[in-house]
């Protein structure tokens, strides 16, 4: 009777590991594909691509959409622009959004209620942008590169998501101990919650460096000068917007300009992400398992 | 009272410290230009200052109410958000228990890696890509659809009203459920291993794990988003309806972005946007109001 | 213990961002200051001079500032020679601002935050002087007091350019454009001769000819690669509205499908004539001649198709403004354009008309402005008109006149010539819309610019490919009534009121378009009395009663 329970359980997590296997081929699968395609596409002849007839292998190879976004001179101070309003940006977004979360996990908290709602009511209602404006106006923040790092220091979602994870992962037993050693609420946040919030520090320091290095409207609307705009901004200026310009007012930009703005519209991705891409493995190893809760009870 | 509160600051002074950087930030720059809320109500008059027109009452929002196109935008806007939600959302978890289950490092590190590239494909490409791909005369998608004979030899996906929300959904849980299944991987990441180890002990095989074991880890997560993801009923994005939308497929692709855009694009309706926006956000908030209650009664998870 | 340092990295971080905040208002300020000294001394050292600045040194001129919403093509605009001679000659120092994405959305919080530079080129259009009144200087006092000469003389050649320019209350915020040198239309109607050879037929000469024609390509292979199927015998992108007035809509400068008829203002999408244009667009797409994906394709898609695969051309019959522009390189010379046809042989053919927009290629309002804040005003409008001089106006469209841009060679005869682009590897338009402002920009280009300036190869092309149409064009010059759309105004209610009702008109029309065109099933003639029913109720009664209104009116101040 034994053994004909374990072989039973043999089977069953034999398929359920044989289960994730083909289902994460086949996501990747799924994924690559796309991405393969933009990869060739933004080399090959764009007419060829429109026409559906590159699939596989490029075709009509020429890198005029590289080139032309190579010879911008902006673009490496582009590049460094948005370095630095990622780096400084995330940094005071952790340092703003971490210790919020910690304090709106605390259920002993008494404010918690009225200073969440504060918050929620915020990812819903807003000035606008004019106000807005107005305001940063009134800061002298604007044509700043301050703005860049202050404006979005907090994303409420992302104080939700952390608070969410100080409530249902760290155990309540830890702070409790603590409290009975008369540990401070700072050095309790500082050597036992953060340690243990790696994970989720990792999801968040990924989400606002991903929001600083995507964002281009916060330089639209608040900087005019050309050396503080981010990299965003300059790629955006260089997509040629497909419009049937020829139709409507009798301006025609040439052949040239059409075909290589299809180009140039798939090269600004590879452009603007692979420096993303390469970020993500290090982040990656944050999620891995064993480094968590278990080793620092223990 | 007033000695209540004191002595309640007093003890929770540390905290006071630490959340008072984000709660100034919020209060300056997100309840500081909240006045513009009454541009809604008032005709937007340049020389009297952003918000020193002539107050209008809600004629802005009549105006939006009695238009011919209010049911049918506000239609769409929900039916694509709906399944954007009920399709779109247990995507990621899924992606997350998988690739977590996975047991070679290698395969995982590149399914997690590649997962969530799509998400930093621009809109516009991403359209582009799915005229290309879907394209009835010559799109690979297409063509492997019709020799699996799921979609008739005639269809045109990309001018079938009936295409279009399985379209923009499906599209959208393919550019998005990596990006979001991160969050589910690191919450994964923390469950406790000695979790794990109890319930091999009771016998339990790797599904029950997953059930009894990953799922409840979840939970939290998964319901707090739920919630914010309710709270967005209202709320398509913009630009990927814009370039989706086609004469052919009008009558389902015409939402309440699109419309205001369509109304105000040639004269500044600043206060007519701002009606619409205010209406919008209104609606999003009592959603969420409703499922933040629901949850708190079922699951003792709450946003607030 | 790592964790601790990470830590202390990031509050470092923090305080550092904290310090910065804390003194970086300061230097900001201190900035600003200088910057109002910095005019104030540049004021009084404009007084001092007596405004010549033939020797340029920099101390002075006069610093202004301006933006640009330029084409994303178009080159930074400080290494345009012919820009900064320009500023040299006026005794400016401009600090350009180029934007080339997203205008829209800056546009409306710089306007409404209220401190924009001191000109704005190519990024106002006419309502935003009714939306932001007070911003901008009204520039009808120094037309009449003789500061603008060029563009004074742009208006007494052209009174309807100082109407169209100026509001109720007589005041001019946006100077407008104006260019002689482009076509009445905008689209012409290819044919690929190399297929009709290739199938021994002979040119179409009425609609009913057109159709025997493309069903002929449709079932042969008339481009020869063996394979009877990719032949696309009519493609076009949208509407095509132009090929509308073969079938009689006297398309006289019309906007949103409005145009005028005896003296009434009309929707063509309400006219029996457009139900007759829909029945027989429906029935060529039921015979496959038309592109099945004609609604759904974007533009790239529509533009690559026609450029064929190598020499073998895909399109048989397609609307374009320039072969070039619509066919690439390589099948370009295998397409003629086509006369406008008459739908069938007895047809009356003074009623066969074309598209007709020489309105719309010809005049830009509110090209420029002036910021009404602006502290040397006297300045920025000598530079801004000095844009409306002949010499310059065709540098603004074209590229400069000099060594170093090499775009324009002056005859020295008051004739002048739109040289080849310096670079072969790039067609002329790309190189237009590279080296200058290009369209939309402030220029003056009288009508006798026509015969003294040569233009480049493909406005030439252009040109050429219209000759076939230009009877048809010059007779509705003769016959027909204009629609003066772009020279009305409308107070900011019937604005809001027309865009309302033209946002629901096009949602019901544009659907019914499609549904039309690709449904056979669809009984065209059963539907069209509910289908104009409900067009007229959702809001086109209320707006030709405003259209009508206000074009009335504009007749009258015209007389």
């Amino acid at each position: 009777m034994m053994r004909s329970r374990k072989m039973r359980m043999g089977l069953s997590d034999r398929i359920f590991y044989i289960c994730p296997t083909a289902a994460a081929v086949a996501a990747l699968i799924m994924v690559l594909y796309p991405m393969y395609f933009i990869v060739i596409a933004s080399f090959s002849n764009s007419t060829m691509v429109n026409q559906g007839m590159v699939t596989l292998i490029p075709r009509g190879i020429n890198f005029y959409g590289y080139r032309k976004i190579l010879e911008r001179s902006d673009l490496w101070l582009g590049y460094r622009n948005t370095l630095f309003y990622t780096v400084v940006g995330t940094m005071l977004n952790l340092a703003v959004t971490l210790p919020a979360a910690y304090v709106l996990a605390q259920k002993k908290f008494k404010a918690r209620r009225v200073v969440m709602t504060i918050f929620v009511i915020t990812m819903y209602f807003g000035g606008g942008m004019v106000p807005t404006y107005m305001l940063v106006k009134s800061l002298h923040l604007t044509n700043s590169i301050l703005t860049m790092i202050i404006m979005g220091a907090v994303s409420v979602y992302n104080v939700i998501i952390a608070r969410t994870f100080f409530e249902s992962s760290i155990p309540t037993e830890l702070q409790e101990a603590a409290e009975l050693d008369g540990c401070s609420h700072f050095r309790y946040f500082t050597s036992i919650v953060l340690p243990l919030s790696k994970a989720v520090i990792s999801v968040i320091t990924l989400y606002y460096a991903v929001g600083h290095w995507n964002d281009f409207f916060t330089a639209l609307l608040y900087l005019n000068k050309d050396e503080y705009q981010p990299l965003q901004t300059i790629l955006r200026n260089i997509l040629i917007s497909n419009q049937a310009m020829a139709g409507t007012t009798g301006a025609g930009e040439g052949s040239c300009a059409q075909q290589f703005a299809d180009q140039i519209k798939f090269a600004v991705i590879i452009v603007s992400t692979v420096p993303v891409l390469c970020i993500y493995p290090f982040i990656q190893k944050y999620f891995e398992k064993g480094v968590m809760i278990g080793a620092v009870k223990g | 009272m007033a000695r209540k509160m004191i002595s309640a600051f007093r003890k929770d002074w540390q905290l006071w410290v630490m959340i008072a950087p984000a709660l100034i930030y919020i209060i300056i720059f997100c309840y500081g230009p909240m006045y513009g809320i009454q541009l809604a109500f008032r005709k937007y008059d340049f020389s009297k200052g952003l918000t020193g027109g002539d107050w209008v009452g809600f004629k802005y929002f009549i105006q939006y109410f009695t238009s011919p196109m209010f049911w049918p935008t506000l239609r769409n806007t929900f039916v694509i958000s709906f399944f954007s939600l009920i399709c779109g959302f247990p995507a990621p978890i899924l992606l997350a228990l998988i690739v977590n289950a996975l047991k070679q490092k290698k395969l995982k590190r590149v399914v997690q890696t590649a997962v969530y590239m799509p998400y930093f494909i621009s809109t516009v490409v991403m359209v582009a890509i799915l005229q290309i791909l879907l394209s009835p005369s010559k799109g690979v998608l297409s063509g492997l659809l019709k020799n699996m004979h799921l979609v008739s030899q005639s269809t045109n996906l990309l001018g079938t009203p009936g295409a279009f929300v399985p379209v923009y959904v499906l599209s959208g849980i393919w550019q998005s459920a990596g990006w979001n299944s991160i969050i589910f991987i690191a919450a994964l990441s923390s469950v406790d291993g000695q979790l794990y180890d109890a319930a091999k002990i009771d016998g339990a095989d790797r599904w029950h794990q997953v059930m009894h074991v990953e799922i409840p880890a979840l939970l939290p997560t998964i319901v707090i988003l739920l919630i914010m993801n309710m709270g967005r009923i209202l709320s398509v994005g913009f630009e990927k309806v814009f370039l989706m939308q086609n004469n052919l497929n009008l009558s389902v692709s015409e939402v309440i972005s699109t419309y205001v855009f369509n109304v105000g694009v040639t004269s500044g309706q600043f206060s007519f946007g701002s009606a619409v926006g205010l209406f919008n956000t209104v609606v999003n908030f009592v959603f969420l109001l409703i499922v933040n209650k629901i949850s708190k009664k079922a699951a003792d998870i709450s946003l607030m | 213990m790592k964790m601790k340092k990470w830590l202390a990295f990031v509050l470092a971080g923090c305080m550092a961002a904290g310090c910065m905040t804390g003194c970086g208002n300061t230097p900001q300020e201190g900035t600003a200051e200088e910057g109002s000294s910095a005019q104030n001394n540049t004021e009084s050292s404009v007084e001092s001079s007596t405004g010549e600045t033939a020797d340029g040194a920099d101390a002075e001129k006069v610093k202004l500032t301006a933006l640009i919403s330029k084409h994303s093509l178009t080159k930074d605009v400080n290494e345009m020679e012919w820009l900064n001679i320009l500023e040299e000659e006026n005794g400016v120092d401009i600090e350009w601002q180029q934007i080339s994405a997203d205008w829209g959305q800056k546009k409306s919080v710089m306007f409404a935050g209220g401190d924009i530079p001191d000109i704005l080129v190519k990024a106002t259009n006419s309502t935003d002087f009714v939306t932001y009144n007070g911003l901008f200087e009204d520039l009808a006092p120094y037309i009449d007091a003789g500061d603008m000469p060029n563009v004074s003389r742009m208006f007494a050649d052209h009174p309807e350019l100082r109407a169209l320019s100026t509001d109720e209350n007589g005041a001019i915020y946006g100077i407008p454009n104006y260019r002689s040198l482009w076509p009445k239309t905008n689209r012409v109607l290819y044919i690929n001769q190399t297929w009709l050879d290739a199938l021994n037929l002979t040119m179409p000469t009425t609609m009913d000819e057109l159709e025997e024609v493309m069903l002929a390509f449709k079932e042969g292979d008339p481009n020869g690669n063996g394979d009877t199927t990719d032949e696309i015998p009519l493609d076009f992108s949208g509407f095509p509205t132009f090929v509308l007035g073969c079938f009689g809509v006297p398309l006289m400068n019309e906007s949103d499908g409005y145009f005028v008829e005896d003296g009434t203002v009309k929707n063509f999408r309400v006219d029996e004539r457009y139900k007759e244009f829909m029945k027989w667009l429906q029935k060529l797409y039921s015979e496959g001649l038309i592109n099945e994906e004609v609604i759904t394709q974007d533009y790239s898609k529509f533009q690559s198709l026609a450029r064929g695969e190598g020499k073998t051309a895909k399109v048989g019959v397609t609307l374009g403004w320039e072969r070039g522009d619509r066919f690439g390189t390589e099948v370009a010379d295998q397409y003629v354009s086509l006369p406008a046809l008459k739908p069938h042989a007895d047809s009356d053919e003074s009623k066969v008309y074309w598209g007709y927009y020489y309105d719309n290629n010809s005049v830009n309002p509110a090209t420029v402005v002036l910021s009404a804040k602006c502290q040397n005003k006297e300045e920025a409008v000598r530079f801004i008109d000095s844009f409306y001089d002949e010499k310059v106006s065709i540098q603004v469209l074209f590229g400069g006149m000099n060594e170093t841009d090499n775009c324009i060679k002056d005859n020295g005869d008051g004739t002048y010539e739109v040289l080849p682009p310096a670079d072969p590897g790039i067609d002329p338009g790309t190189w237009k819309w590279t080296n200058s402002f290009a369209d939309y920009s402030p220029y003056y280009i009288a009508d006798d610019m026509k015969d003294r300036l040569k233009m480049g190869t493909d406005m030439q092309g252009v040109l050429e490919e219209r000759e076939p149409l230009e009877p048809t064009l010059s007779m509705m010059e003769e016959t027909c009534e204009s629609y003066p759309a772009k020279f009305i105004t409308y107070t900011s209610d019937d604005n809001s009121t027309l865009a309302m009702n033209q946002a629901n008109i096009n949602n019901v029309v544009d659907q019914t378009y499609a549904a039309w065109l690709t449904d056979a099933s669809r009984d065209i003639d059963g539907e069209w009395e509910s289908y104009v029913k409900s067009v007229y109720d959702i809001g086109l009664t209320q707006n030709l009663e405003i259209r009508q209104a206000a074009y009335e009116k504009y007749m009258q101040s015209a007389e």
